[in-house]
């Protein structure tokens, strides 16, 4: 898996491509999130468009980067979840947890629109 | 293939949840080379992780004098997978169920649960020799 990142807005978008299956690829991504944490930027959003596949160590990471975001009062939207990753979300019942959107701009877009609730 | 080919290969995984990425490369190189359709390949790929890391893990309790070894055989009609490891046993059957609210947001305890969904049937047996082993299939010819 390889990692990139920009901000927009005051939301910070990772852009993970490949696949995160577990192992030192994974990590990036974990402590990618809790170096955010850390940096209180607390708005990420995750682009999901380029991630092939992941298993339960990945939806494990993306679950971390979530609870603690939202324990720091920000919070962690996916973007443009690609089918085979909507599946899994869908059949743990993660769909349920997650905020997902069509595309990265509605994301970010969403942040603004809880403010201003 | 013919009616009664049958392909067989297998990797050995030391015991360290660093190295799952091996199992993934393994089933991705294996089963696209014989032309196994991707939503195929990438199922058979996510549960082979799921259980080699529960065999690192949860077998082998990442024991670094132990392996893990990952079989897959290919025939005309199914795809198999054998994970075999060294350790005292688990029962699959004590894990939280995932599904549970309370369990909504655990990062860990979904491994068995999206391997079952995933494939058509999991089976886990005593190895006679030690350890645990699990065998999973998935059809070729989806209904």
């Amino acid at each position: 898996m390889k990692l990139s990142f920009h901000e927009k807005n005051g939301v910070v978008i990772l852009e993970p491509r490949g696949k995160i299956m577990g192992g030192p690829d994974a990590t990036v991504l974990h402590d990618k999130l809790h170096d955010l944490i850390a940096e209180k930027k607390l708005k990420v959003v995750i682009d999901l468009s380029e991630v092939d596949w992941m298993n339960s160590t990945g939806l494990g990471i993306l679950i971390s980067g979530l609870t603690t975001l939202r324990n720091n009062q920000g919070d962690l939207k996916l973007a443009s979840v690609t089918e085979k990753i909507q599946s899994l979300l869908t059949i743990t019942k993660l769909v349920t947890v997650f905020e997902a959107y069509d595309s990265v701009d509605e994301a970010i877009t969403s942040f603004g629109a809880a403010a201003r609730a | 293939m013919s009616g009664t080919s049958r392909d067989s290969i297998e990797l050995v995984i030391p015991s360290d949840p660093g190295r799952i990425s091996e199992a993934d490369d393994f089933l991705e190189t294996a089963l696209r080379s014989r032309g196994v359709p991707d939503a195929i390949v990438s199922d058979m790929a996510i549960a082979a992780t799921e259980l080699v890391n529960n065999a690192i893990v949860h077998g082998n309790k990442r024991d670094a004098t132990k392996t893990v070894i990952l079989s897959l055989q290919i025939t005309d009609s199914e795809v198999v997978i054998r994970v075999v490891d060294q350790g005292e046993g688990f029962d699959p059957g004590q894990v939280p169920d995932p599904l549970a609210q309370e369990n909504l947001l655990r990062e860990v305890g979904r491994g068995i649960f999206i391997a079952r969904s995933l494939m058509d049937d999991v089976r886990y047996e005593r190895n006679p020799g030690g350890g645990m082993v699990v065998i999973v299939r998935k059809s070729l010819n989806p209904a």
